[in-house]
């Protein structure tokens, strides 16, 4: 088919693209799908479930049919609407859903095997055997049935995200958009208009009607000029608002390049957060078809999309020369058939369901007939025509078809608002219900005419503004005319053959009864036993006739039979853009300790701990085996010593006068008595009684004290101490705050940490007598850098934490390694940590589960009973005091194989069942001190069997073996080297 | 004076500073940072000079300046005092406050575009869910950039201020040059 006259495309800029691998050209403004249709290209894809051949349906992102491919290699995005992707210069794009060549698909047999696959087919088929479901029934039919395929392959271009404020957001650049945002401007209001199509307008660049007594086009050209001269307005073409959140924040994607071949140094889209005081919601309406028999030929069309493919693309589908044809139940058909006559195509006459049915012009009309059938393989060559028991053939080459317009109030649906049923429209409309702050305006309010869109974005613009108390001056508006619109409730035209009313999922009028004889009366239930209103286009052309479908089937009024709910997105929105290009090791941000590059020079290997990189180890040259490692830096610990930045354990710095009596009711264990220069260890419940988290409490003054967390809860200990703070006990005087950060820690244990510390801090006596176990004092080092020491120890030797302010981090790791040298000082990792603390029956997160009791942990007693603190009368309780589980060590009986840790316990002999159960493996290791691999884990009494041989068992893995139960302290259990 | 040499979040000697168009992004490493909050019932003081601002306010002194960060607290920020223990400095001037040595808790990133509040107002738009147009010069939040938790100061038109913790220098830095580095594009 060639060119029409006139439309909006610049003839001067041709565009050479490829679908299906042949060659094609079209126009700087087509859409991919008008450019097909300008090369006699109808047929586009095939049908999800029955591989129809299909085509065009719609001008817009409503579109359910034609669905390609676009792009290639890693770019390649399947299911893109042709109707709105933009066309650039060497585009190219592939058909879906057929096997062999989208014009003999050898998957068409489906269509004929069709009987088979109605609705509900695949619920009552393969249900058995069940095991076949996941292995062969789901592959096959995703094979058959399906869209496009992803390239597997990871998405190559960039991403954005950003933040935007306005007074209002206009939502659709029609004609109502255009006047809200013009009288908005002009009020000096900061307003963003958005639109998902590439230019301003909206129908009124697909309408023949004139403004101002010119075309439409220059009125939205002047206007759009005007726009750009405010600089309180930006206005956003190719942005889709696609959905509205709590507190007047929309969601909206720009397309920034998604019309360029590659999106270049620049991003492909952009995710904005639009936080609006106001917003119109502007975005027009769907227009719906009729469903009857084989209506799902290409080249039948929506008649609205029909006007727009002539008016502004200049083109049409179906052969050339062929006339075309409008079936309609009311007014709007005729236009297309009066656009289509001025522009000289052939035309066969508007099929009118009224009797009472006026021409707009010079052209037949049938009046009180339907559209009863169709014929044409891969794309329409003919319609029958029924008026009473009459029905007859004619040759044409498109039918376009008009059952009137659904107001977009996709948005307005958001939050739970419910659409109004406007008997007089036929049409449901945004209820009073829907999001606060967002006024509907033009088509989407039920007033779709131009001259009322066009007042009532003035309305809608004034309405917004003079909530937010600015005040809209006087806009005068063009010069246009409201078209008759008069229509009949006219839903589908009864037949045996199929209709077809969701053309996504392949869903018939029959379909939608089955589902009704087969008891699915709620709307819900309809859409998913037959699927309608699913997938990409979420049912925009559809639900409404299947709506009135299942009204009539059920014999109640359309709103009587309900709506679906709309969510969020209105269309689909892809996971980069929604990730806003934070990809790779920057799809969170890394914490990086302040010894990190010191322990990179090492050769440390790192792992991730939450978002905190940490040394996981530091092989050395000739070192085979992780293990051989980890031995090593456990053995110069436990012989000599060592050091590991415990900077990522949480640093929380308490004070005020009641710094105590808080701390006494955050953590379960009397603080209050802690004597300054001490440090006390510490367990904190949770409100029901379990225990939270441990870690260590030192006593700086009277009223400043310094808590530790683990590295793993630390945020959240700080957010529940400050909870307790501001809502529990406002009363306290007391303060918090984070430093963890501040400073750098560096473990310092071993036997020969005392020596190593004596060499760098500044006059302080570190003599046993002098700065004992669990002493803490701020003290300087290295010339007079300030620092705090605390004397604690998770590895059970003598044992050193080093505070100093975190930029001299790396400074004093350096100088610790360069001082120590001959005392054979060694970094240490994770790993090794590990070995340290379970060698010494120290609890960490794999003991600590949110599941665990002090109690279990032997730490029982540590629950202070003199005062009350958080979690400590729920500790008590019934069932929670009675835990029977207890921390128990494990080493292996005969032979020494690794324990696994996850095993569950049990006595020997006994049949393993729940029942029998009697605990788990928590943490297990190779211990190089005792020569053989130990474990950690909980048994029922456990501390009450010692020496008892019982079985660790991994019934998943087959696997079991006989440990003894010993206790969890494996090493110096009587605590004389930490104390040394 | 210790014979320790301190290094820059980033890891670096000196500070590090990036110029994209008319940005340039500095990384500040000589401010002390304090925090200052009231004990119960205490009047608020006036350390070095300064009328501690509300909520949502910065203001700035001749040796130090002051940011609100939550009720009856406080951030001092004292240029030039990167390496001295400033927190003893903020204990002397706010005499009875509960202060916390906080200079390396962060990192400070300055932001400046030489062209005037335009480019910085357009990079702000990328990174914070902050109204450019009312967060003008004076003021002071606490916001997300990045799934990062930032303070964010505008110092002027043409200057911003970003404070991230410390140990996420390199991850704010690679959000703040990617993105004016786009913008420069």
């Amino acid at each position: 088919m060639t060119r029409l006259t006139g439309g909006l495309i610049d003839r001067e800029k041709p565009l050479d693209f490829t679908f299906d691998g042949r060659s094609y050209s079209g126009y700087a403004g087509d859409t991919l799908a008008a450019a097909l249709m300008a090369n006699g290209v109808d047929l586009i894809g095939r049908s999800f479930k029955y591989h129809r051949p299909r085509g065009v349906l719609s001008a817009g992102s409503e579109e359910p049919n034609a669905l390609v491919t676009l792009r290639d290699g890693a770019r390649a995005e399947p299911n893109t609407r042709a109707t709105v992707a933009e066309l650039y210069a060497g585009l190219t794009a592939r058909s879906q859903n057929h096997v062999g060549s989208l014009e003999r698909d050898l998957l068409a047999v489906n269509d004929l095997l069709s009987p088979l696959f109605a609705a509900g087919f695949y619920y009552k088929t393969f249900m058995w055997p069940r095991t076949f479901w996941e292995k062969l029934y789901e592959p096959a039919i995703r094979r058959a049935a399906g869209l496009g395929a992803l390239s597997m392959e990871p998405d190559p271009d960039a991403y954005d995200k950003g933040f935007l404020h306005c007074d209002l957001l206009v939502i659709g650049a029609g004609a109502a958009g255009l006047m809200a945002a013009l009288t908005a401007g002009r009020a000096g209001a900061k307003v963003i208009l958005a639109d998902e199509d590439m230019r301003p307008g909206g129908r009124l660049l697909a309408e023949s009607d004139l403004l101002n007594d010119a075309p439409a086009h220059e009125w939205v050209r002047a206007v759009r000029a005007e726009l750009a001269s405010f600089p309180n307005v930006r206005f956003m073409p190719r942005t889709t608002v696609f959905g509205v959140y709590d507190h007047g924040i929309y969601g909206a994607v720009e397309r920034v390049a998604d019309h360029l071949p590659t999106p270049g140094d620049g991003v492909r889209q952009t995710f904005w957060r639009i936080t609006a005081k106001r917003a119109v919601l502007a975005a027009g309406a769907i227009e719906r078809h009729i469903p009857f028999a084989d209506n799902d030929r290409p080249g039948i069309l929506l008649a609205g999309a029909m006007r727009a493919y002539a008016n502004r693309w200049a083109t049409l589908p179906g052969r050339a020369g062929a006339p075309v044809a409008v079936f309609t139940n009311g007014d709007d058909g005729h236009r297309t058939a009066r656009d289509l006559v001025a522009k000289g195509v052939p035309v066969l006459g508007v099929v009118d369901t009224r009797e009472d049915a006026q021409a707009f012009g010079d052209y037949e009309v049938f009046r009180g007939a339907t559209v009863t059938g169709t014929r044409g393989r891969r794309g329409l060559r003919a319609i029958q025509i029924t008026r009473g028991a009459t029905a007859t053939w004619h040759d044409v080459g498109a039918l376009g078809v008009a059952g009137g317009w659904n107001p977009n109030v996709h948005l307005a649906s958001h939050h739970r608002g419910r659409p109004v049923w406007k008997a007089d429209l036929l049409a449901f409309v945004p209820g009073a219900d829907g999001p606060k702050g967002l006024f509907p305006a033009g088509a989407v309010a039920g007033r779709g005419g131009t001259a009322s869109a066009l007042a009532d974005g003035v309305r809608a613009a004034t309405t917004a503004l003079a909530d937010i108390g600015m005040t809209a001056p006087k806009v005068a508006l063009p010069e246009a005319s409201d078209v008759p619109h008069a229509q009949a409730a006219f839903w589908h035209v009864p037949g045996k053959r199929r209709a077809w009313v969701d053309f996504q999922n392949d869903v018939t009028v029959k379909d939608i009864a089955l589902a009704h004889t087969e008891n699915m009366r709620s709307v819900e239930h309809l859409k998913r036993w037959t699927t309608l209103g699913m997938a990409t286009d979420q049912g925009k052309t559809s639900n409404i006739a299947a709506l009135a479908v299942m009204a009539e089937q059920t014999g109640q009024t359309i709103p009587g039979t309900g709506t679906t709910i709309f969510r969020p997105p209105y269309t689909g929105v892809s996971l980069s853009v929604l990730g806003g290009g934070d990809t790779g090791k920057h799809f969170r941000p890394t914490r990086l300790t302040p010894t990190h590059d010191w322990a990179a020079a090492q050769g440390a290997t790192f792992v991730e701990v939450g978002p905190w990189m940490r040394a996981q180890m530091f092989p050395r040259a000739g070192e085979g085996h992780w293990r051989e490692t980890v031995d090593r830096e456990v053995t110069a610990v436990r012989s000599a010593v060592g050091i590991c930045d415990v900077t990522t354990l949480g640093k929380i710095d308490v004070q005020g006068a009641d710094a105590a009596e808080f701390l006494n009711r955050v953590y379960a264990n009397m603080m209050a008595t802690l004597k300054v220069g001490r440090v006390r260890y510490g367990l904190m419940l949770r409100e029901d009684g379990h225990l939270y988290d441990d870690g260590t409490c030192a006593r700086l003054g009277e009223d400043h004290f310094v808590v530790t967390t683990t590295t793993a809860n630390a945020g959240a200990v700080y957010r529940n101490m400050e909870f307790a703070r501001q809502c529990l006990w406002p009363d306290l005087d007391v303060q918090l705050i984070s430093t963890t950060d501040a400073w750098a820690q560096i473990a310092v244990a071993g036997p020969k940490s005392r020596a190593l510390l004596e060499r760098i801090v500044d006059d302080t006596d570190l003599s046993n007598e002098a700065f004992p176990f669990m002493a803490c004092a701020a003290l300087t080092i290295c010339g007079g850098l300030r620092a705090r020491l605390f004397r604690i120890s998770f590895s059970g030797e003598l044992a050193y934490e080093l505070a100093v302010p975190a930029r001299y981090g790396h400074a004093l790791m350096e100088r610790l390694a360069e001082r120590g040298a001959d005392l054979g000082v060694t970094p240490y990792g994770t790993e090794a940590l590990g070995v340290l603390r379970i060698e010494k029956g120290h609890a960490t997160g794999a003991e600590i589960t949110g599941q665990t009791t002090a109690s279990m942990l032997g730490l029982g007693r540590m629950v202070s009973a003199k005062k009350d603190a958080l979690g400590a009368v729920m500790s008590r309780r019934e069932g929670l005091a009675a835990e029977a589980w207890r921390l128990v060590g494990l080493k292996p009986v005969g032979g020494d194989g690794p324990i696994l840790a996850g095993s569950h316990l049990f006595t020997e002999g006994a049949v393993r069942t729940l029942d029998t159960d009697q605990g788990w493996v928590t943490s297990a290791c190779y211990s190089p001190n005792l020569g053989r691999h130990i474990a950690l884990g909980y048994l029922e009494h456990g501390d009450t069997r010692m020496g008892e041989r019982i079985v660790a068992a991994n019934p998943l893995e087959g696997q079991e073996m006989a440990v003894e139960v010993v206790s969890p302290d494996f090493v110096d259990p009587e605590g004389v080297r930490l104390r040394d | 004076m210790t014979d320790l040499t301190p290094v820059t979040a980033l890891g670096a000697s000196t500070a590090r500073r990036e110029s994209f168009g008319p940005l340039t992004i500095t990384e500040v490493p000589d401010v002390g940072l304090a925090s200052l909050a009231l004990r119960q019932g205490q009047a608020v003081p006036t350390p070095f000079g300064l009328t501690l601002p509300a909520p949502g306010r910065a203001v700035t002194g001749k040796t130090a300046s002051a940011f609100w960060t939550g009720p009856d607290q406080w951030m001092i920020e004292g240029p030039g005092q990167g390496e001295a223990d400033f927190a003893a400095r903020v204990r002397d001037e706010a005499p009875g406050c509960i202060v916390t040595e906080q200079t390396d808790g962060f990192v400070v990133v300055e932001i400046t575009s030489d062209a005037g509040a335009a480019p910085l107002e357009a990079l702000m738009e990328m990174l914070v869910n902050v109204d450019p147009g009312t967060f003008g010069p004076g003021q002071a939040t606490r916001t997300a950039m990045h799934h990062l938790t930032v303070f964010l100061l505008r110092r002027a038109e043409d200057r911003l201020s970003v404070l991230v913790m410390r140990s996420f220098a390199r991850a704010a830095w690679h959000a703040l040059a990617e993105t004016a580095g786009r913008q420069a594009r």
